[in-house]
């Protein structure tokens, strides 16, 4: 079953028992509280000039967002962006039915979720590249491969980054009322299942989360981190 | 050819154009010459740090090229540097700058902060002479500190904001 059909079917107190199912796996959920955690010390660091753990926050926001993209990939069913991403006519369709409080839960990301998490892993790795080439006027703590431009240019990548992570700040924002509106006009608690992992549901077989093995994340995760090292060494190795 | 009214009006536009062009040059600011000059002297800094620590990032750095002639930059610049903040010269002067009015509020602490970073900068060539990339990269970040030190006190956190460089 589609999101898109699963939209407007029903209603949600019918489909709903008190069952809890797996909807987040561990990868997932942890991906997405480090990179909250990241982004908030990105964020206080850059605004107090303390770039040495600004450099390492960044250096995380990296890892998680290549990590997530790999996740998306080869991860949980929930966590692919094939089982998530829809096109524009989905969207339409879901947005449509947005005001109603009857829809049931999506199992996942819906349709305009897709979007949100889209935009931000888009967002978080431009911040994060422009931060890469950043360069810091008192030498200290440039972007590691800041050093394949000039100063001059350095200085103007320090600056898009700083516009652009405003920009972040801003989709963060609608993220958060999003998540507000769900829980007050649709009774749609969106954190607990991102802390826990499950979310009270029918227990509906196809609705079942097809949990990919940890092997695999580790092993993504080693050729990650091999990369992000080899950021951070400027490529000079 | 232009006939003997077109010259006149000729001359006429250009009298006029040269006129107003004065009135320019007279209303700008007498302190934005300055405060420019040492914009550009302080991003000079910046870019031969820069320079050094780049190539000390090198397997094999370009000690006689590269870091010498930037360790110059930094010396012969950093030497004047306490000159370049002449009273008049901060926001009051109406010429954009991040210079903070504490620079002459405080003129004991900023001529401090500007002379320690005088003394490490002084410090670069004898440790460049030694072919040491890690001692050299430890003073060009103790120099850098330097910096900092006086940036976080003495410039305004507008400069993160705006793109100027």
């Amino acid at each position: 079953m589609s999101v898109s059909d699963t939209i407007g079917k029903g209603n949600s107190a019918s489909q709903e028992s008190a069952g809890p199912l797996k909807v987040w796996d561990l990868p997932t959920r942890l991906m997405h509280w480090v990179l909250v955690a990241s982004i908030a010390i990105c964020w206080w660091t850059g605004l107090h000039n303390q770039l040495e753990y600004h450099l390492y926050s960044g250096y995380v926001a990296l890892w998680i967002v290549l990590m997530r993209l790999y996740w998306g990939v080869v991860g949980s069913s929930t966590a692919r962006f094939s089982n998530f991403v829809r096109g524009p006519k989905a969207m339409l369709d879901y947005a449509r039915t947005l005001h109603r409080r009857d829809t049931p839960h999506v199992h996942g990301h819906n349709a305009l979720g897709a979007i949100s998490v889209l935009l931000m892993l888009g967002m978080v790795l431009a911040v994060v590249v422009l931060g890469l080439f950043a360069v810091d006027v008192d030498g200290l703590y440039s972007g590691p491969l800041s050093t394949y431009v000039s100063f001059h240019d350095g200085r103007h990548l320090a600056h898009l980054h700083y516009r652009v992570f405003n920009y972040l700040l801003v989709v963060i924002a609608l993220h958060l009322l999003a998540v507000v509106f769900y829980y007050v006009h649709k009774r749609h608690n969106l954190v607990f299942p991102m802390i826990s992992g499950h979310r009270k549901a029918v227990a509906d077989i196809q609705d079942e989360m097809q949990v990919a093995p940890l092997w695999r994340f580790l092993a993504g995760a080693v050729v990650v981190s091999a990369f992000v090292w080899a950021v951070t060494t400027s490529f000079y190795f | 050819m232009l006939s003997v009214s077109g010259l006149c009006r000729l001359a006429g536009a250009a009298l006029v154009f040269s006129l107003s062009m004065s009135v320019i040059v007279e209303a700008a600011p007498p302190q934005s010459g300055l405060i420019k000059s040492r914009q550009d002297k302080l991003r000079d800094m910046g870019g031969a740090l820069k320079a050094i620590d780049d190539e000390l990032k090198k397997g094999s750095p370009d000690w006689d090229n590269v870091i010498l002639p930037n360790i110059d930059t930094l010396q012969g610049r950093s030497g004047y540097l306490l000159t370049w903040f002449p009273k008049g010269s901060g926001p009051e002067s109406g010429v954009k700058t991040y210079a903070l009015p504490g620079i002459w509020l405080k003129g004991d602490d900023f001529t401090k902060l500007g002379k320690a970073m005088q003394v490490e900068v002084a410090k670069l060539k004898p440790v460049a002479a030694s072919r040491n990339a890690g001692a050299l990269k430890e003073e060009s970040f103790t120099v850098g500190k330097t910096c900092k030190a006086c940036h976080d006190s003495y410039r305004s956190p507008d400069y993160e904001k705006e793109n100027d460089d």
